[in-house]
C-alpha cells in the first residue's frame, strides 16, 4: 500500500467538501419545484427546437430523428422524461435516468440532442412576482 | 560517433514507448466500455486510458505525452465515435493534461500519483463539461458536477494506485531504464 502525502488528504478533502456543498445548496430550490405538476419539456437538436411537450402521468414515447438518420427514443410518463433508446456510439444519454426538475437535462452529446425542463405553471409565477413585490 | 547513435536510439525508444503506451491506452478504453459502472451518473467513468497517460508523463516528458493523448484521441475515436464526440473527448482529455502536467512539474513533493489521477480525471470531466455547455449554450450541465467529483475522487484513487504498481513493474525493465530519472 503506498502512503498518501498530506497533500492528497487535503485536496480529497477540497474534493468532497466541494461537493456536499453543491449537493446541500441545491436540495433546498429543487423539493418546491417538484410540488409544482405543470412541466414541459423542450427538446433541442443541434440548437434548434425539436418539439416541446407535456411531462403527463400517462406514458408517452417520442422519437427524435435527427437530420443524418440516427435517432433518440424518449418516453414521457409520471410528469417526468426519460431516455430509453439511442443509436449514439457512447450510450451516455441512456445514464441521465429520470428526470422530473428544471434543474436537471438530458444530453445526446454525438446527437447534439438536449431536453431541458421548465416550469408552466402559472400559480408558481404568480407566487414568485409576490414574493419580489413584498 | 557515437554521440548521434545514442541520440538517435534514445529517439526510437521514446517512439516506441509512446506507440506502445497509446495501444494500451485504446485497449483499455476498448475495455472499459464493456465494464458496466455500478452507479449510472453521466459522464462517469474509470478513466483506464489516464493509467498510461500519467505513466506516460513519469517516464516521458509533457511533449510527448501531449503526442500520445493526440494519437489516443484519434484512434478511440476512430473505433467508437463521431467527430462531435471526438471533439468532446479531445477538449476533456486536453484539460484534464494541463492540470496533471502542471501538478506534476509543480506539486511532486506535496501530491502523490494518487492526487494527480483525481485531478486528471476531475479535469476531464470538467473539460467535457464546459465544451457541452459551449456548443449547447446552457450552464446545466453543471448539475451533474457534484456527482462527478464523487465519482472522480474514487476512481482517481484506484487509477493512481494501478499507476504506481505499474510504474514500479517498468523500471525492472530494461527498455525504461534510465528514464525514471524524471523524478
Amino acid at each position: 500500500m503506498m502512503k498518501l502525502r498530506r497533500g492528497d488528504i487535503l485536496l480529497i478533502g477540497i474534493v468532497l467538501l466541494c461537493a456536499i456543498i453543491f449537493i446541500i445548496i441545491r436540495a433546498f430550490p429543487n423539493e418546491v419545484s417538484d410540488e409544482s405538476h405543470s412541466k414541459i419539456a423542450t427538446i433541442t437538436v443541434d440548437g434548434k427546437i425539436y418539439r416541446t411537450v407535456e411531462l403527463t402521468a400517462e406514458p408517452q414515447e417520442i422519437k427524435v430523428q435527427t437530420e443524418d438518420g440516427h435517432y433518440n427514443l424518449l418516453k414521457v410518463h409520471d410528469h417526468g422524461i426519460e431516455m430509453i433508446d439511442a443509436d449514439c456510439p457512447d450510450k451516455v444519454c441512456l445514464t441521465f435516468g429520470f428526470i422530473t426538475n428544471p434543474s436537471q437535462t438530458i444530453v445526446c452529446l454525438p446527437h447534439r440532442v438536449l431536453v431541458e425542463i421548465e416550469n408552466t405553471n402559472p400559480k408558481d409565477q404568480g407566487d414568485d412576482l409576490d414574493a419580489v413585490v413584498n | 560517433m557515437p554521440s548521434s547513435i545514442d541520440t538517435s536510439t534514445a529517439m526510437l525508444k521514446k517512439t516506441v514507448m509512446i506507440a506502445i503506451f497509446a495501444a494500451v491506452a485504446v485497449v483499455l478504453s476498448i475495455i472499459e466500455s464493456m465494464i458496466p459502472l455500478p452507479f449510472s451518473v453521466p459522464g462517469a467513468k474509470l478513466g483506464l486510458a489516464n493509467i498510461m497517460v500519467l505513466t506516460c508523463l513519469y517516464f516521458l516528458n509533457g511533449k510527448d505525452t501531449l503526442m500520445l493523448i493526440v494519437l489516443k484521441t484519434i484512434l478511440t475515436a476512430f473505433i467508437f465515435g463521431t467527430f462531435s464526440s471526438f471533439l468532446f473527448s479531445f477538449f476533456g482529455a486536453i484539460v484534464s493534461f494541463v492540470l496533471m502536467y502542471g501538478m506534476m512539474r509543480l506539486g511532486r513533493d506535496f501530491f502523490s500519483l494518487i492526487s494527480i489521477s483525481i485531478v486528471g480525471g476531475i479535469g476531464h470531466n470538467i473539460g467535457q463539461l464546459t465544451a457541452a455547455m459551449i456548443i449547447f449554450k446552457t450552464s446545466k450541465m453543471f448539475y451533474y458536477l457534484p456527482a462527478l467529483l464523487l465519482t472522480g475522487v474514487v476512481t482517481g484513487i484506484f487509477i493512481g494506485l494501478a499507476v504506481k504498481y505499474l510504474i514500479s513493474a517498468l523500471s525492472k525493465l530494461t527498455l525504461f531504464q534510465g528514464w525514471a530519472a524524471h523524478e
